[in-house]
């Protein structure tokens, strides 16, 4: 239990890819029209007060809000749904306040700095909140790992440094060319990741997708998927001349892009720099054409070799990270505990209020009975105070008395923190044996 | 009408001495943030900021001393670093030019402190109005060649980046500038001291002649080189399409000579 509140503490069951292959993971997977439903049947049949569920590729998770029993509960149902017993994971309390942080900040993830995340977990919280199973605590802790996550984007180089192959031709193209408005690309052969790459680029801001492939037919199917233009295979020469960026990713055996042409190719251009990306395997590209004048070539492995570097700067900047969600997770505690005691707080408060209102009330009927002496108002007023002292310090008095042994200093040192008092020997002792006769005392002159 | 009495120099004013400490925590900073302290970065720019106006400042100084730029190659030293430090802080606004700026800041600096503190010589001769002429554009032409090769510099640096797939390498460690773009900018740059630096050379024949001294000194020779080398390479760019590594290494080569050419200068004042 994370403080006294009524609803509970904050929980998460679930698998990731830490823990399910993607066999696993997708049997327990959730449809997003499945979620609203789920939800309701997790915060009506089970203990749980507030639930948030999100399903990804990569993970499904239930954050929740509940009993004690709540996470063995919950793990039950998605059991049911799935039988993933050993990938299973709970988090209870700070662990699953970490746990949280850590997964909106994306270090959680396959890749770590990817950017879906954040907004996978928004998503879900939308649907917990539109389903009306989230509650105050589960708000608070998301919203505050929406500020982790992005404390850690802006605070570390986490997401910086491109992670696929894709991203590292934009990264390239910017290097090169700063902006890539005006630039045309060129897609020779007809791989998927050559169409995905090409894709990219011009999402990214390319003027023009060009396509070429041996069979005509290819060519134009492709050129239409990505509303790029056909060109015949025979002009492949002046197409290369005309590309600043060049996809390539054919399943031809020997090199096509060879020196000799590219001697052609960056003399007809004038040298202007020029990035060839062979995807291929075998390789389209020889190696050498990397050494002309303007040509930058990028063949798979050197690709790989440059997501790995950003990998492992973002390795480094996840241990970063990690202390910063460390720190929040610590501060998000300390609040979800003031949570806990507000209410103690607030009855605390009304029990003395309404002992001193009553007796204040009792000295006002009696001075309105009848006329009183300057003396008799003074010894009213000392007796109503100190009638109010002796009714609220009872229980507290009795409880210490009546304490086991073994928890008596403990009360006693407590009492001392919250009062701030420092007995000495014989004070204390005479404070404890004293206070039961005056306020015998004082209850009997109140009631004459 | 009379010659104004001739100073070859006059003590250090004390916006120099604020200039070499801001030029030396400008170059230090600037290395902090390639180091990865990105934060620093502000106050590198800031700390360029007051080394530029510090410098600005002592060459006003000196000019109502009237010691001004235009004096003697030594002050077209100084004022040579104060063009570079200027052209450096304006293309930082709009690029990150942080490894530039580590090799341009040091450079100045060293500039600076030899236009102050080396021996000023003597100069027996009165430099008439065509000498100073000449002074002071070839100290512009040179100090545009200056940038343009600080920017060919960097191009020489990202292009091997590249080329060995090093992203991670000095060259792009605070993003850099597009290499198009810098060989770009180089390339204006070239356009726009050319000319300046063409009259400077055929001031400097006349006035030279006129003093009745031969043209067959050494650092004739090498600004006519300098010139020759960026001929050759504005008329390569224009009509054969050079450009990159090529014309980068011909930019760096011709401002090699045209800093030789003022060391020699330096070295001859210096001892007379």
């Amino acid at each position: 239990m994370t403080g006294p509140g009524a609803a509970g503490e904050l929980f998460v069951v679930g698998l990731s890819w830490r823990t399910a292959k993607v066999e696993v993971r997708e049997k327990l997977a959730f449809r997003e029209d499945e979620l609203p439903d789920t939800l309701r049947a997790i915060t009506q049949t089970l203990p749980v007060a507030e639930a948030l569920l999100i399903s990804t590729c990569n993970r499904v998770e239930v954050y929740g809000v509940g009993t004690a029993e709540a996470p063995g509960r919950v793990r039950e149902y998605l059991l049911r749904k799935a039988s993933v017993g050993e990938a299973l994971y709970v988090h209870r309390g700070p662990a699953a306040v970490r746990h949280v942080f850590s997964v909106a900040s994306s270090l959680d993830s396959l890749v770590v700095g990817e950017a879906q995340i954040l907004g996978q977990l928004k998503a879900a919280y939308g649907v917990a909140g539109t389903t009306g199973t989230s509650g105050p605590v589960l708000s608070r802790a998301l919203e505050r790992a929406f500020g982790v996550a992005k404390r850690v984007r802006t605070e570390t180089p986490i997401a910086r440094g491109s992670a696929n192959v894709s991203s590292v031709a934009v990264e390239l193209a910017a290097r090169v060319f700063g902006k890539l408005a005006g630039k045309s690309v060129l897609v020779v052969g007809a791989g998927k990741m050559s169409t995905l790459a090409a894709r990219h680029l011009y999402s990214e801001g390319a003027q023009r997708i060009v396509v070429t492939n041996r069979s005509p037919e290819k060519a134009q199917a492709l050129a239409d998927e990505i509303e790029g233009t056909a060109k015949p295979w025979a002009e492949l020469e002046q197409l290369l001349a005309d590309a600043d960026v060049v996809i390539s990713s054919t399943g031809a055996r020997e090199p096509i892009l060879t020196r000799a042409l590219f001697k052609k190719v960056t003399k007809a251009r004038r040298w202007k720099p020029m990035i060839v990306i062979d995807i291929a395997v075998p390789r389209d590209a020889e190696p050498a054409i990397n050494d002309l004048e303007g040509v930058y070539l990028y063949d798979i492995d050197a690709l790989d070799k440059v997501v790995q570097a950003n990998l492992a700067e973002r390795a480094k900047a996840a241990e970063h990270a990690g202390r910063i969600v460390e720190h929040e997770a610590g501060v998000f505690e300390q609040w979800l505990r003031t949570q806990g005691v507000v209410p103690t707080i607030r009855a605390l408060r009304e029990h003395f209020a309404h002992v001193a209102d009553a007796e204040v009330h009792k000295a006002l009927d009696q001075l309105g009975k009848k006329e009183l002496t300057r003396d008799q108002q003074r010894e009213l007023l000392q007796r109503t105070v100190q009638l109010v002292v002796n009714k609220l310090l009872h229980t507290p008095t009795t409880a210490l008395r009546g304490a086991p042994a073994d928890e008596a200093s403990v009360r006693a040192a407590i009492v001392c923190e919250l009062f701030g008092l420092e007995p000495g020997e014989e004070a204390a002792a005479e404070t404890v044996a004293d206070a039961p006769a005056s306020e015998q005392a004082a209850e009997r002159k109140a009631q004459a | 009408m009379t010659e104004p009495v001739r100073v070859l120099s006059v003590a250090p004013s004390p916006a120099f001495w604020v200039a070499v400490v801001a030029y030396a925590a400008a170059s230090a900073a600037l290395l902090v943030v390639l180091g990865g302290h990105k934060k620093a970065r502000p106050i590198a720019l800031a700390l360029v900021g007051i080394a530029f106006v510090a410098h600005a400042t002592d060459i006003g100084w000196r000019g109502v001393e009237h010691v001004h730029p235009a004096e003697s190659v030594r002050e077209a030293i100084g004022f040579l670093a104060f063009i570079i430090t200027g052209g450096y802080l304006v293309a930082s606004l709009r690029y990150r030019l942080t490894l530039g700026g580590v090799v341009v800041m040091p450079v100045s600096l060293v500039l600076l402190v030899l236009a102050r503190l080396t021996p000023a010589g003597t100069e027996p001769e009165a430099l008439s109005g065509l000498g100073r002429v000449h002074i002071v554009l070839a100290t512009i032409g040179v100090g545009v060649f200056a940038l343009a090769s600080a920017l060919s510099a960097i191009y020489l640096a990202e292009d091997r980046a590249l080329k060995k797939k090093k992203f991670d390498s000095a060259a792009f460690k605070d993003g850099g500038a597009p290499i198009e773009v810098l060989d770009r900018i180089s390339h204006r740059l070239i356009w726009i001291g050319f000319p300046i630096f063409t009259v400077a050379l055929v001031l400097g024949a006349i006035w030279t002649s006129r003093l009745g001294e031969g043209l067959g000194r050494i650092e004739y020779l090498l600004a006519a080189v300098t010139w020759v080398a960026y001929a050759t390479l504005l008329v390569a760019r224009q009509i054969y399409g050079w450009r990159g590594r090529r014309a980068a290494r011909l930019t760096l080569e011709g401002f090699a000579t045209a800093l030789a050419v003022l060391v020699i200068y330096l070295i001859r004042r210096m001892t007379g």
